[in-house]
């Protein structure tokens, strides 16, 4: 058995996690920087450096962050529509187009100006394109805006950046765990696109089986089979050295075909928020918030840089669903928000360090991720929430240069 | 009236439904079963929200809205279903009605209709499992108990001919 503590340690982290959402809550903010918050303070540098207590990323920890991870993607497979996506490809496939343009082409810009190297680059770009799904939605439904002509642009935007990220995810696994010479990279590709092959092929033969095998008449069955499926694919997904992320996309995308979407949905919810929890502890127990120190600087240009890029892309997002000024700066305020996908492209970068990035380079790009979604998170959502005087100077703006009804007519 | 479909992804189904020229109703359909109803003043204004419902009461209001849940008499009997389809209803005769006058054999009411009575209030009292030779006379409620569409034709019976196209 474990020492005699563990499950006391265990029992402060779910308790902390419990009291920091109810406080996130209570102040209208997203969940996301207050788990982070918790971790950090709870960990080995804050607790940790003041007295002889402190919580650590034990492997049981560590192993359900990782489930965290694995379920977050799940969900988005689960909850991705490819005929969903087909049917809408045209405004979609071009406000998602200008959002990729617009945010990981200013991100590989920033990265490189920053690293002076195409890896760092290609992540510091992934981390600052891909909006932050949940919290988004979240804000959408709680603020009511899921009503308004706004909320399809956005959404749209959100399936097209989460198709993005399965394949960034392909990629950039295969980039930092392919080691350092380009021979290997295109191996360990070559790898990665053989296993991803072999999941469209589940997925689109597999649709019967998966019917059958979660057809069970009790909960517990469906869970504990839809969970063992996920999980050993992810597994063995990591094991053949391919992101077990993209794995569980996959696998949430072969299931989303299945009559039991909405069931797994309903059932496997709470199994992904109390895992995706774990995670956002996770990385603020093995964050020392003395790094920040170091990439202060970085933060604070990311910030300035790629908040307007966000509500550029997206107010032309807007416009091309045909809405006017004030919807479409709207649009640009909702996606400014960025949260657990840049998360994950940290984490991804700390598995390159020693290899294919340098030890100072990859921890580097990660204090950079986790402080800017901290910062991200809370500014994007503060956005929305006081987005009424900021639509306002907006019009007043923009009405001399366009004129309202030109949105109607292209 | 055109209805407005689109998708939210993630979230669940949005439907539009143009109520006059200016307003909409917006009804959002979330994934869990939860409805959100909103009311926007015009087509690019922001929705308001109204109320909202969990699935089983979003389907109970639906078939009240829909008629399919027949309700017409004052709101103090609301609960007048016994089980499903099957209600309890009050019924006055009006002057004129076909069986005012007539005893309850002659009426053949539960032939015709196929609803039962199960009591008549008069001046107050109320005569309880009446036999087959009481007489329904004008301003008596009556008391029935049968389905939507047999006590749909039983007010045929007891409202006032002429009065029927009010």
């Amino acid at each position: 058995m474990v020492s005699e503590v563990a499950l006391f340690e265990l029992g402060v982290l779910f308790a902390a996690v419990a009291l920091v959402g109810g406080i996130a809550n209570y102040l209208r903010q997203s969940v996301i920087p207050f788990y982070i918050g918790a971790g950090i303070l709870l960990g080995p540098y804050v607790v940790g450096r003041l007295t002889p207590y402190a919580l650590e990323a034990t492997e049981f920890v560590e192993l359900g962050a990782e489930l965290g991870i694995v379920f977050l993607l799940f969900f988005l497979g689960l909850e991705f529509n490819l005929n969903r996506l087909l049917a809408n490809r045209s405004r979609i496939g071009k406000a998602g187009t200008v959002d990729l343009v617009v945010n990981f082409g200013g991100g590989l810009i920033l990265g490189f100006v920053l690293f002076r190297a195409i890896l760092p680059a290609f992540l510091v770009a992934g981390i600052v394109y891909i909006s932050s799904s949940a919290i988004i939605t979240k804000s959408l439904i709680d603020l009511g805006w899921i009503a308004n002509d706004e909320a399809e642009p956005m959404l749209g935007t959100l399936v097209y950046e989460d198709l993005v990220i399965a394949v960034y995810l392909v990629v950039a696994s295969a980039l930092l765990l392919g080691g350092g010479d380009i021979g290997a990279a295109v191996q360990s590709i070559g790898l990665a696109l053989g296993v991803i092959l072999l999941l469209l092929i589940v997925v689109w033969f597999g649709t019967p089986f998966f019917e059958r095998v979660l057809d069970a008449d009790s909960h517990e069955f469906i869970v504990l089979r839809a969970v063992g499926i996920t999980v050993l694919t992810a597994g063995a997904a990591l094991a053949l050295g391919v992101s077990e992320a993209v794995a569980a996309f996959f696998i949430g995308m072969a299931f989303s075909s299945t009559e039991h979407v909405e069931q797994l949905e309903r059932l496997l919810e709470p199994i992904r928020d109390l895992f995706a929890a774990i995670f956002f502890v996770w990385i603020g127990l093995v964050t020392d918030p003395l790094v920040f120190a170091g990439v202060l600087t970085l933060i604070l240009i990311a910030v300035v840089l790629t908040v307007p890029t966000k509500l550029i892309s997206g107010y032309f997002g807007g416009r091309i669903y045909n809405l006017n000024i004030r919807q479409s700066t709207r649009v640009g305020l909702g996606m400014t928000t960025r949260g657990e996908f840049s998360l994950i492209i940290a984490t991804l970068a700390l598995s390159g360090a020693g290899t294919t990035l340098t030890e100072p380079v990859a921890q580097t790009i990660y204090a950079f991720a986790v402080g800017y979604v901290l910062v991200m998170s809370i500014v994007g959502t503060m956005l929305m929430q006081y987005s009424t005087p900021i639509e306002a100077a907006v019009v007043s703006r923009l009405s001399g240069f366009f004129s309202d009804s030109s949105a109607k007519t292209d | 009236m055109t209805v407005y479909e689109s998708d939210l992804p993630g979230v669940g189904k949005k439907f539009e439904i143009e109520i006059d020229d200016e307003q909409r109703l917006v009804i959002v359909t979330h994934n869990t079963g939860k409805r959100e109803v909103f009311l926007k003043a015009s087509e690019g204004a922001d929705s308001e929200k109204l109320f909202e419902l969990p699935d089983r009461l979003a389907r109970t209001v639906g078939t009240i809205l829909e008629g399919a849940y027949f309700q017409p008499v004052q709101s103090e009997q609301v609960e007048t279903m016994l089980a499903e389809g099957t209600f309890l209803e009050w019924y006055n005769v009006d002057d004129g009605a076909e069986i005012a006058g007539q005893t309850l054999a002659d009426a053949r009411v539960r032939e015709r209709t196929g609803v039962s009575v199960a009591a008549i209030e008069r001046a107050g009292s109320v005569v309880p499992s009446p036999q087959a030779d009481t007489v329904i006379e004008v301003g008596d409620t009556l008391v029935v108990i049968g389905s939507q569409e047999d006590l749909q034709e039983f007010d045929a019976l007891v409202s006032n001919d002429a009065a029927n196209s009010e």
